[in-house]
Formats: C-alpha cells, sequence, structure tokens
C-alpha cells in the first residue's frame, strides 16, 4: 500500500518535530522497521539544518517542501528547496575518519551520514530550486 | 531530553534520556557541559534512555571528549541501542571514543 504526506515547512529548525511525526507516522503506516525509520528521520534532519544553516542569505522565510513516500519496498523522501544550489553529493568533503580525537573537526558529518545510510541519492536544479530524492530500500 | 546525574567511586555518570536534535543540541551541550566539574576525572555517559541522536548531539559529544582529553580526564560511553551504536560507527567515534555495552562495564573500565 502506498502512503504519501507533503509538507511545506518554514525554514526553522522548530519544525523538525513535525517532519519527525511525520516520518514516525509513515514508518507505522508501512511496518518499516524502526531501524530503518531512524536512518531516514535523522538523515532528512540533517539535510533540511544544512538547508536553514547554509542554504540562504538573508533572514526571510523560506518554504521547504517535504513529501515522504512510503511504498512496498522503498521509502522515498523528496525535498526541494530555494537556497543556494547545493549537490550533497558532490559538494561536501568527505570526513576524514581516520583522524585522531585532537584532530578531528568538529562537524561536517551530516552529509556523510546521508550517503552511508541511503541506498541512493539524487539530485538535480530546477528553476533556481534544489531538488533531492533520497531512497531507503526495505531490503537495501 | 534529560539529564540526571550521579558520582559513584569518583565518576561522574550522566544518564541522558529522550532525543538529542538540531533543535534541542545547544541545551544538550549547555546541561551536560555544566554537568561535568573541572575536578571529575572520569565521566560515563549513559545512553540507555536515549531514542535519537543526530549529528548535532554528536557534535556535543565531541566537544566534550575533546576537553576531557585536554585535561587528562577520561571519557566513556555505554548503552547505545542498534541504530544509536551505527550512527557512531558511520561517523568513526568508536575509533576515539570508548564505548561500553553497560554502565558497569564503563565504570569498570575507567575506575579500575
Amino acid at each position: 500500500m502506498k502512503v504519501k504526506r507533503s509538507l511545506c515547512i518554514a525554514s526553522d529548525l522548530s519544525e523538525l518535530e513535525r517532519l519527525h511525526d511525520a516520518v514516525a507516522e509513515l514508518g507505522e503506516a508501512g511496518d518499516w522497521p524502526p531501524d530503518l525509520v531512524y536512518q531516514v528521520d535523522l538523515v532528512l534532519e540533517e539535510l533540511i539544518v544544512n538547508t536553514v544553516n547554509y542554504g540562504y542569505d538573508d533572514d526571510a522565510r523560506h518554504e521547504i517542501e517535504v513529501t515522504l513516500i512510503s511504498d512496498e519496498d522503498v521509502f522515498t523522501v523528496e525535498i526541494i528547496d530555494d537556497g543556494h544550489a547545493f549537490n550533497p553529493l558532490e559538494d561536501a568533503p568527505e570526513p576524514d575518519l581516520d583522524l585522531g580525537i585532537e584532530d578531528r573537526p568538529i562537524g561536517g558529518l551530516g552529509i556523510h551520514l546521508m550517503r552511508v545510510m541511503m541506498d541512493d541519492v539524487h539530485y538535480r536544479r530546477e528553476q533556481n530550486k534544489n531538488h533531492l530524492t533520497l531512497v531507503k530500500r526495505r531490503n537495501g | 531530553m534529560e539529564i540526571k546525574t550521579q558520582r559513584e567511586n569518583g565518576i561522574l555518570i550522566a544518564n541522558v534520556n529522550g532525543r538529542v536534535d538540531s533543535a534541542n543540541a545547544r541545551e544538550f551541550e549547555n546541561v551536560l557541559s555544566s554537568a561535568i566539574s573541572d575536578d571529575d576525572t572520569c565521566v560515563v555517559v549513559d545512553f540507555g534512555g536515549l531514542s535519537y541522536i543526530s549529528s548535532s548531539g554528536l557534535r556535543v559529544i565531541l566537544l566534550v571528549a575533546k576537553s576531557l582529553r585536554n585535561r587528562n580526564a577520561e571519557f566513556a560511553l555505554c548503552s547505545l541501542s542498534g541504530p544509536i551504536g551505527e550512527v557512531f560507527k558511520i561517523s568513526g567515534f568508536d575509533k576515539i571514543i570508548s564505548i561500553y555495552d553497560s554502565q558497569a562495564e564503563a565504570c569498570a573500565a575507567l575506575g579500575g
């Protein structure tokens, strides 16, 4: 059974709770394993936070469209924002995970978590908007 | 998110419950940092009651770990659930921070 939720959120961290609730709701509706729902929840947060913190030059209220789709074997998240062009597959450096504790920089892990946790990530820039699609497979 | 602390045999134990995300990571940082006194030489953070943590929470753990390392205090985490342990592993934190299955094991390792 296909279940879809579309949310239009403000570019503000206070919206995270609403996103977490929606992911949890779809996770339950599609009977997804809790570990997988956790990863979808986390990766969505990482990307939204990235956009809210670094995506805009002004303090204006921007809208971010988030669509969650739970299908038979695939959990899909689509994010559309009007922030700076940012392709998380190419525009973020890989962190050096072999550095010792003194040398490890603070931050820079969110996009790495996305790359490892998601089965597929697609990015395109269209009409001055970032379109990002995250795919997590039930048997990924 | 809630943090309860106690001191046992010279070890500060901080039990973290609930969720740590980008919306409350600053609060997590403030509460955890102020719970650790400059005199504490052994600190265990117990994540047994933690249901969720994102990279914003990892950032706080790394800051605390660095600051304790700077003054030669010992630091360990324990009782991470499956998905939370996975987040630490993917981030490579399991290589730079001691992680134990239980609070008893963490305390034995630090105190013993």
